[in-house]
Formats: C-alpha cells, sequence, structure tokens
C-alpha cells in the first residue's frame, strides 16, 4: 500500500496504471466497433427483404382492396353477374344449387385472403418500424465510441504529464477547461458539470432544423 | 433517374446506417470517411445532396461545408449537417458556412428520409 504522504510512489503508481486503462479503454472500443459493424453487415443483408416482404403485403393489400377489380369486389362481381340467371325461371333447381354452391366457394376463399393478408400487413408494418428502432440504437455505439476516444486521449496526457514532468502538477482547473472543450454532447457538459445523474438516454432534441 | 447523396462520416457504422436508410428510400449513396476524401468526390459528378457529420479527423465537417461552397459547380449544393453536437454555437457556425439544415444523432431513418426529401434537388 503506497502512503498519502509519498508522492513519488503514487505517480509510480499512476504511470503503471493509466496506460493499461487506456489500453482496456481501447480494446472495449475497438470490439464495441467490431460488434456493431456486424450487427449491422447483418440488418444491411435481410434489410432489403424486409422492405420487399413490407411493399409485397401492401400490394396484396391493395389487390385485395381496390374498388373494382380487386378480390374483394369478386365475390360482389360475381354475384351481381349471376343474379339475372339466378332468377331466371328456366332455371333448373341442380345448376341454380351449383352457382350458388360456387359464388359460396369464392366468398370463402376471398374472406380466406383478407384474414390472412391484413395481418401480414400489420407484422411487417410492425418489423420495419422495430428495425428503425434497432438503427437509432446502432448509432449509441457512435457516442460511446467518441466519449471514450476523449478519456483514453486524456488518460495519455496525464500519463505523459506524470511521466515527462514529474516536478510540476498539471492545473487543474487549466486541465478541466481544456477537457470542456473537446466535448461534442450534450450529457458529456453535463456529466463534466455533476448536474447529470448518469442519463441513459442521448440528449437529443429528435428535431430537425432547417435553415 | 436516382438522386445521388454524398454521405460525409467517419464512422463506418453510421455510414452503414445512412446507406441502408437512403438505399431503402431509392437514392444512390456514395461515402467519404472525412471532409478532404469528400471534396475529392466533388468533381463534376451529379451530386443532388450532401449529408455531413462536424467532427472528423482531417477535414471536419464545417470546413469542408465553407469549401465546398467555393466551388463553382456545388456553390448551390444542399448539405444537411448530421452530428453528436447539439450545442447552438455549432449550429450557428453550420448555418454561416452554408449549411441548409441540423440533425442530431441519433436520428431515426424515417426522419432523416423525410428531411433528405425536402432537401435533394
Amino acid at each position: 500500500m503506497v502512503s498519502p504522504g509519498d508522492p513519488g510512489q503514487l505517480l509510480k503508481l499512476c504511470a503503471g496504471l493509466l496506460p493499461v486503462w487506456g489500453r482496456h479503454l481501447a480494446t472495449s472500443r475497438a470490439q464495441s466497433e467490431v460488434a456493431v459493424s456486424q450487427m449491422l453487415q447483418a440488418f444491411s443483408d435481410i434489410g432489403p427483404h424486409i422492405n420487399m416482404a413490407e411493399r409485397q403485403s401492401e400490394q396484396i393489400n391493395d389487390a385485395l382492396g381496390r374498388h373494382h377489380g380487386g378480390v374483394t369486389g369478386l365475390v360482389g362481381a360475381c354475384e351481381q353477374s349471376l343474379a339475372p340467371v339466378l332468377q331466371d325461371a328456366g332455371l333448373s333447381a341442380s345448376s341454380k344449387a351449383a352457382i350458388e354452391q360456387v359464388l359460396a366457394m369464392v366468398r370463402e376463399a376471398v374472406g380466406l385472403l383478407e384474414q390472412i393478408a391484413r395481418p401480414f400487413q400489420h407484422e411487417t408494418q410492425m418489423v420495419a418500424a422495430q428495425v428503425d428502432r434497432m438503427y437509432m440504437g446502432f448509432q449509441y455505439q457512435d457516442r460511446i465510441s467518441q466519449m471514450m476516444a476523449l478519456l483514453e486521449g486524456d488518460i495519455v496526457k496525464l500519463q505523459s504529464a506524470l511521466c515527462d514532468d514529474a516536478g510540476a502538477v498539471p492545473d487543474l482547473t487549466e486541465w478541466l477547461a481544456q477537457l470542456e472543450t473537446q466535448y461534442a454532447m450534450a450529457e458529456q457538459h453535463k456529466d463534466h458539470a455533476g448536474t447529470d445523474e448518469g442519463g441513459s438516454e442521448a440528449d437529443s432534441d429528435n428535431e430537425t432544423t432547417f435553415f | 433517374m436516382a438522386k445521388t447523396i454524398l454521405v460525409i462520416d467517419d464512422s463506418d457504422s453510421l455510414r452503414q446506417v445512412f446507406k441502408m436508410a437512403l438505399t431503402g428510400a431509392g437514392y444512390n449513396v456514395i461515402e467519404a470517411g472525412d471532409g478532404k476524401a469528400a471534396l475529392a468526390l466533388l468533381d463534376g459528378r451529379q451530386i443532388n445532396m450532401a449529408i455531413c457529420d462536424v467532427n472528423m479527423p482531417v477535414m471536419n465537417g464545417i470546413e469542408f461545408v465553407k469549401a465546398a461552397k467555393q466551388l463553382a459547380s456545388y456553390k448551390f449544393l444542399p448539405i444537411l449537417m448530421l452530428t453528436t453536437e447539439s450545442q447552438e454555437e455549432k449550429k450557428e457556425q453550420g448555418k454561416a458556412a452554408g449549411a441548409k439544415a441540423w440533425m442530431v444523432k441519433p436520428f431515426s431513418p424515417t426522419q432523416l428520409v423525410s428531411a433528405v426529401s425536402k432537401l435533394c434537388v
């Protein structure tokens, strides 16, 4: 244990420890970049398929719901076309039954198609919305990387100050002021001032400012 | 014909996100990792818009906007600054340099595509 009254030993401890911390940070940053890059690659592979499924489900629903010529309208069109035939007094009972049976089959088939198509559209829209959220989540890696890079840089700077000029202790106020000039994110300023209790959400206004 | 967007960001993963969002919306995307590399791409080719990060090595986003605005062929190129910087002072610098809009990361692809459709000429 280093005694508090032995600054030389404390300097030696910091000089040995800081590069280790720096390397841990560098490795963590590099690995988080690789992880996100791999996940994004996977998403870039499935993204076009999700987009296509979304478009196709829209097309299916459009085709079903179109007023004239749509599949849903097919039942009505068949019923309308066959109504005069069904009312024909000369139509035999077996022909009438056959026509009604065919109409019932068409009605059932269209009903089933609608039951499948509507939830499919909802599902694909939901998946697309979740993919949007994931893309937003991936962007946190960029923020984390920037924050860690800044810490890495400051650790190296402190290490240099300790090793190269052991006699002169850097001025805290100057050091902090210099560090603060390098912040890009609002939460970095809040963390610096100690006014934010470890906010996990990015401090983004989520608005586009048009000039 | 699909419009072409120049995306400038030093983060590989962010460029991938841009690319996925924009190609999914029907745009062509060309990429650069910093302002200097982006300027080299302003060689007379047809570019309809640029999306640019602010903090980058070699040449930052504000310097890039200023330099691009000096080029006759790209003087009117709309540039969207897309950055983690949310400070008003930086926004003002972007506006003064000639940027058309400012968006703070993380962005949703829908928000990005909406802004691009407004700005892209």
